[in-house]
């Protein structure tokens, strides 16, 4: 423990130099905890918006126009533990025409309290209210605002097998998505069936949500060879988007590894200023009989009281700074990850120790002669 | 009295080739347990390389010493390190007090190097050697604040902490005043006298070398003369 004594006793000697390369290593774990929060809830948030109201994946039967039965939804479920939800549900098109103009909608029909796990409607209704009986329907607010609907109105549409349909609207919604929200109309299971000439067990797909949105590919590939079913996932219909969130989950790497970099630079060359500056105290103490492990722990131990004080500081930073977004009037919130977090802490300790190699070593190979010598 | 040190045939070469220096040449001589003396010499002469190499503090060319019989060339960094915690206490011409810490600090630091807790029977020594010093009172003082007399004298404090059966002292007057130099030789008796303490001192001054009870005088890296002091040891 003396070394520890000397090494902070060298530090204190010196508050100024101490306290700035405890500031500068703040500064670089703050902006690490800030940007890794802010990337990693911003992919969150971005993935959450794109998929967490939609279904990961979708079973078909694998000819066309095939139905699939109500227990592949169990089967699914059974076979994969991360499915968190599969409905079944029948998807059908339909034409709305009001004036000279068309428009083709995606019907999806199911029971309300399956659609309300996939897309979450009941936090979704804008107006009207969550539900659906018979003959009514669920529109986006796009599809209400574009037409001028609203709850209560009743609108026709013309449907595969060519008759029409009136559905009356219950509630609009808001998949945070302007295609979905002008496109996409939720319906009554059993207008669907009826609509598709389908018996009471008889549906077009099942439609799964996984608790690891990011397994959804190699998921389907097990339910389809499986289950022999098509599986299509989501991340297969966005490859733009997975490459986006890649890019930017590299670059903000690159940025935290730059960071660690400067960081580890700052203390390094601290650590080696401060080891020419005590060459003679290390001496003497060498002569007085301090091993060179002994003499060289002094500056591991500096390392380590300068990374944990700055690490621990860039800690509480880095939460000031995310509290400080909090306050912005952006439509986005960071949620701090404590496991990244503490990664980021013992990166920052870590960094600090490797960083005092080289005066560790120029310390342990010092002779006392050489200061003795040289006065 | 019981043998010590003894240096055998310790030669010193600076560089290789045509810019070798021979700093020291076949040096012989032993000391025996509570000597008093002293080494003399022109500047240049070879006395600092030679203390630097009884002190262990660095490895001759040639030459073994030995301490108390053990050898000390085949021995290790670590070895030697520890054998100059146990045995050796040096004074030098500057203090290299340390700054960061307090004289009590600085008075205790060698225990700590070897590792021993600052009991209460190495407190009593600590307060005692305080004492001797003249330094009481200023345990708790930073080493810079004292005045350069004071430094040297925690200095020497620092070098008996161990109780160590030798001190070598390189110049340790070189930069006090007339009054502060008698002050440590003086001290240094008193030490030698009380503790049975073995002293060798080198000095480029021929009066405080006649203070010694034996001269060991190096010229150009060579010992040229080894002589009891006739005048001390009458008054003896």
């Amino acid at each position: 423990m003396l070394s520890l004594t000397i090494a902070a006793r060298f530090l204190k000697k010196s508050p100024g130099q101490s306290a700035l390369i405890i500031g500068g290593i703040a500064v670089g774990i703050a902006t690490q905890v800030f940007v890794g929060s802010l990337i990693t809830s911003l992919q969150a948030d971005l993935v959450d918006t794109t998929v967490g109201s939609s279904a990961h994946i979708t079973l078909e039967a694998t000819a066309d126009g095939a139905t699939v039965d109500k227990s592949l939804a169990t089967d699914a479920t059974a076979a994969e533990p991360l499915i968190s939800t599969a409905v079944p549900v029948r998807t059908l098109s339909g034409i709305f025409t009001q004036g000279s103009e068309s428009v083709p909608l995606s019907l999806t029909g199911a029971d309300f309290e399956g659609l309300d796990t996939i897309y979450k409607l009941s936090d979704r209704i804008t107006s009207g209210s969550p539900g659906l009986d018979s003959d009514e329907a669920l529109v986006g607010i796009a599809f209400a605002e574009r037409y001028n609907v609203s709850p209560g109105d009743t609108v026709a549409l013309l449907l595969p097998d060519g008759t029409s349909g009136d559905l009356k609207i219950r509630g609009l919604f808001d998949l945070g998505a302007a295609a979905a929200n002008e496109r996409i109309v939720f319906v009554d299971e059993a207008f669907a069936a009826e609509a598709l000439d389908l018996a009471d067990d008889e549906y077009t797909a099942i439609q799964i949500q996984l608790t690891d949105v990011f397994a959804s590919t190699d998921v389907a590939d097990r339910l389809a060879t499986g289950l022999d079913v098509s599986a299509t996932d989501w991340q297969s219909q966005n490859a733009e988007l997975l490459s986006g969130l890649q890019a930017q989950s590299a670059s903000s790497a690159m940025i935290q590894v730059f960071v660690l970099v400067a960081v580890a630079l700052g203390i390094a060359s601290t650590l080696a200023i401060s080891a020419v500056q005590k060459t003679r105290q290390i001496g003497i103490l060498k002569a007085m009989g301090m091993g060179d492990g002994a003499a060289g722990r002094i500056f591991l131990w500096q390392a380590a009281l300068l990374g944990s004080g700055g690490t621990l500081g860039g800690i509480v930073l880095g939460y000031a700074l995310i509290w400080g977004f909090s306050l912005a009037p952006v439509p986005f919130s960071i949620t701090p990850e404590p496991v990244f977090i503490a990664i980021s802490g013992a990166i920052g300790i870590s960094v600090a120790l490797a960083s005092s190699i080289i005066p560790i070593r120029k310390t342990s190979r010092l002779d006392p002669i050489e200061v003795i010598q040289n006065g | 009295m019981a043998e010590l040190l003894v240096a055998e045939h310790l030669e010193k070469i600076y560089g290789e080739g045509d810019i070798a220096t021979r700093a020291l040449k076949d040096v012989s001589f032993t000391l025996q347990q509570g000597e008093f003396a002293s080494i003399v010499g022109q500047s240049g002469s070879g006395k600092s390389t030679l203390l630097n190499l009884l002190g262990l503090l660095d490895t001759p060319s040639s030459g073994n010493v030995r301490y108390e019989g053990r050898d000390t060339a085949s021995l290790g960094r670590q070895s030697l390190a520890a054998l100059r915690n146990e045995l050796i206490g040096f004074v030098f011409q500057f203090h290299y007090l340390l700054p960061e810490f307090s004289v009590w600090e600085n008075l205790t630091m060698p225990a700590a190097i070897a590792g021993r807790a600052i009991d209460t029977a190495e407190k009593d020594r600590a307060l005692k050697t305080l004492a001797l010093l003249g330094l009481e009172g200023l345990e708790d003082k930073n080493a810079n604040a004292l005045s350069g007399g004071q430094k040297q004298r925690v200095a020497i404090g620092r070098a008996l902490m161990n109780r160590p059966k030798l001190i070598l002292a390189d110049e340790p007057t070189g930069n006090l005043d007339t009054a502060n130099t008698e002050a440590v030789y003086k001290l240094f008796r008193e030490i030698s006298a009380e503790y049975g303490t073995t002293f060798l001192v080198v000095t480029h001054d021929r009066r405080i070398a006649q203070q010694t009870d034996r001269i060991l005088e190096v010229l150009d890296g060579e010992l040229v003369q080894d002589v009891r002091n006739e005048y001390v040891a009458a008054k003896e």
